[in-house]
């Protein structure tokens, strides 16, 4: 019975954790996201380093919101920040390493 | 004698880490001597046209008529032209604005900023009362492309002041330039130093040196006459780079830099380039 049990909750929690990706984004996860976009994105401008892929992306994401495909709006809303992240850690390799392009 | 040692230490590491803007140029020019060794180097000004026997036949050939003179007929006539107060474009640069270019971008130790010539003509439009221009081409960039006309022959003289912010915006520049950015990470560097000379498809990279010398430039990708920023803006485009604002900071001080190191060689502005 106990083994049972154990079987039933593992199941129940196996679904739960398989399904949750599949559910559907809604407006607050999106703006969730393009907070955590801005936030990076500004971190990358203040280091002289946005890519001009970063807009096009929120504009996109914006345009998804609009239409209520939050999924699609989340989504690159991600893209927008990861691009910001990269964007902000060539920004700290290169605080040191352009000099070394400079000939002496 | 420990801590003298350490300070002639530290003197050695800061004299290394920053060489001043004079060794930066001669090192520069040293390093392309080296990279061209047959190359007069004063055939740089002449961007990939240097480096490109085919390519330089066929824009001789079209200087027989170059694309640019609309631009210098239009600027001069623009130049000439006074303002609603009476005064003019001469009335605001030394030498009333002609045969000038080869000093700009300047520092102006009073606001503290870089000024390029284009941001000159705008600036003296709005001492006057007038409107500003718009940056990239169009009236303002004729009128750059007479001031340059004007100015042939003469030799780059770009001067940094013995001024903190003027060193510091020059600094600014050249980090700029030598700094990879964009999706891409290119620098300035990447593409106009080590493959200078090199093919992007069908054509030839030109070079650092001599880079400031020809704005403003018919482009015939662009069909008309742009400002040396619409070209900084299209770099970093082409390196997914977000651009930033023509005459912005960032820009002016990379233009500083970048006409800084072409000190020396001769204006031979405006061009025509593909």
């Amino acid at each position: 019975m106990k083994h049972k049990l154990t079987i039933l909750v593992f199941t129940l929690l196996t679904g739960l954790v398989l399904c949750t990706p599949v559910m559907a984004a809604n407006a607050a996860e999106y703006e969730s996201e393009l907070a955590k976009a801005r936030t990076t994105l500004l971190d990358a401008e203040s280091k002289v380093q946005l890519w001009s892929t970063s807009d096009i992306l929120l504009d996109d994401a914006a345009a998804a919101a609009a239409s209520g495909d939050f999924e699609l709006a989340v989504k690159l809303a991600i893209e927008a920040r990861l691009h910001g992240e990269l964007a902000v850690a060539t920004a700290e390799r290169e605080k040191t390493t352009w000099q070394k392009s400079v000939p002496k | 004698m420990k801590s003298l040692l350490i300070a002639c230490f530290l003197f050695v590491v800061t004299v290394n880490a920053y060489a001043t803007p004079e060794q930066d140029r001669l090192a520069l020019r040293a390093f392309f001597a080296q990279r061209f060794p047959d190359l007069d180097l004063n055939e740089m000004i002449n961007g990939l046209y240097a480096f490109d026997e085919g390519a330089r036949e066929q824009w001789l050939e079209m200087e027989d008529f170059p694309p640019y003179e609309i631009a210098i007929e239009e600027g001069e006539g623009l130049f000439s032209t006074p303002f609603a107060n009476g005064k003019g474009y001469a009335d605001c640069f030394e030498n009333g604005g002609i045969g000038i270019k080869q000093n700009y971008p300047r520092f102006d130790t009073g606001s503290g900023e870089v000024i390029t010539l284009e941001y000159a003509i705008n600036q003296c439009r709005t001492d006057n009362g007038e409107e500003p221009l718009p940056w990239l081409t169009g009236e303002l960039a004729a009128i750059s492309a007479y001031m340059a006309y004007t100015s042939r022959g003469n030799k780059m003289n770009v001067v940094i002041p013995d001024d903190p912010r003027a060193l510091a915006a020059y600094e600014s520049g050249k980090e700029y330039y030598y700094t990879r950015r964009g999706q891409l990470e290119f620098a300035c560097e990447n593409c106009h130093m080590q493959s200078a000379g090199n093919l992007l498809r069908a054509d030839r990279m030109s070079g650092m040196l001599g880079q400031a010398t020809h704005w403003p430039v018919y482009r015939s990708k662009w069909g008309e006459t742009g400002t040396l920023h619409k070209r900084f803006m299209e770099c970093n485009l082409q390196v997914r780079a977000k651009p930033y604002e023509p005459q912005s900071q960032v820009y002016r001080e990379l233009e500083y830099f970048l006409s800084y190191m072409s000190n020396g060689m001769e204006m031979n502005g405006p061009a025509s380039r593909r």
